[in-house]
């Protein structure tokens, strides 16, 4: 019998692939990446990284605490290691260099310089 | 005199008796004799021959065998009715089973197996391929139905 984290994380999974991408990010952004379930965030985290939209990306990569901003180094790591896979990284590139340059926050600024140079070693 | 009182009653009893019989024989026009056989009216020839006594037997004969006959006659009639009657029950019977029939042939049959499944494995509905048929409205209800419960664990 599926728990209700596991119903989640099925919505979840849907709204990676659905075919309403702007408000699946819209509704991912809005329940998953503020939900107190560390699971659901990671997850929430991973689907908006395997969308690789500017969109997606943005709120994960720049938002503080979510993403690779997250309090949760379970969560943190999570996205930067699908950030790390993703085929085509330049959308994720250049939100990381524009953040680096102009994020009005320090920590997210660091946390963006070195995600940005892990990508560039993986790659 | 006693006798002969006696006698004057016998005869006023005789001749009331006689009345009485008129009053009957009256009430039946065919049936002088108003005798009736299992309700039917006897069809038997009433006029009364002039040789009455050797005669009896014979007309007592006749009225029997009329009275079977006239039975008869009325038991083809009530058979023949009854016979109509099932046979119009049973025509009825087939019509009305045609009709089914023809109205079964026409009705759209359906059954909601996704429902029945739905309801036998309720994890079912949480699949991916089910969940996509949605749109992202009802996902987020469903998900805020799905929250609170998360939330407190």
């Amino acid at each position: 019998m599926m728990n209700n984290k596991e119903k989640i994380k099925q919505i979840i999974r849907t709204l990676g692939e659905h075919k309403d991408s702007e408000s699946a990010i819209n509704l991912l952004t809005e329940l998953g990446t503020n939900s107190p379930d560390d699971e659901i965030r990671e997850l929430t985290a991973q689907t908006l990284i395997k969308k690789n939209t500017h969109d997606s990306l943005k709120v994960v990569l720049i938002s503080k605490g979510k993403g690779i901003n997250d309090l949760s180094a379970r969560v943190a790591m999570a996205s930067i290691n699908e950030l790390l896979a993703l085929k085509d990284k330049n959308e994720a590139v250049k939100i990381l260099d524009d953040t680096v340059k102009m994020h009005s926050d320090e920590e997210v600024r660091n946390t963006a310089r070195s995600v940005r140079a892990l990508m560039t070693f993986s790659s | 005199m006693e006798i002969g009182k006696l006698s004057l009653h016998t005869t006023k009893t005789v001749q009331n008796n006689q009345q009485a019989k008129k009053i009957n024989t009256n009430k039946f026009s065919t049936n002088p004799f108003g005798v009736s056989f299992k309700g039917n009216v006897i069809q038997a020839d009433v006029f009364e021959s002039s040789n009455k006594s050797t005669n009896v037997i014979a007309q007592k004969s006749k009225m029997f065998a009329s009275a079977v006959v006239s039975g008869i006659n009325n038991f083809n009639e009530a058979f023949k009715s009854r016979i109509n009657a099932i046979v119009s029950f049973g025509k009825k019977v087939t019509k009305d089973a045609f009709d089914t029939m023809e109205r079964i042939g026409n009705t759209e049959i359906k059954i909601d197996m996704e429902g029945i499944k739905n309801k036998m494995f309720p994890d079912r509905q949480y699949s991916v391929k089910q969940l996509s048929n949605k749109s992202v409205d009802e996902l987020k209800g469903m998900w805020e139905d799905l929250t609170p419960e998360v939330e407190a664990a």
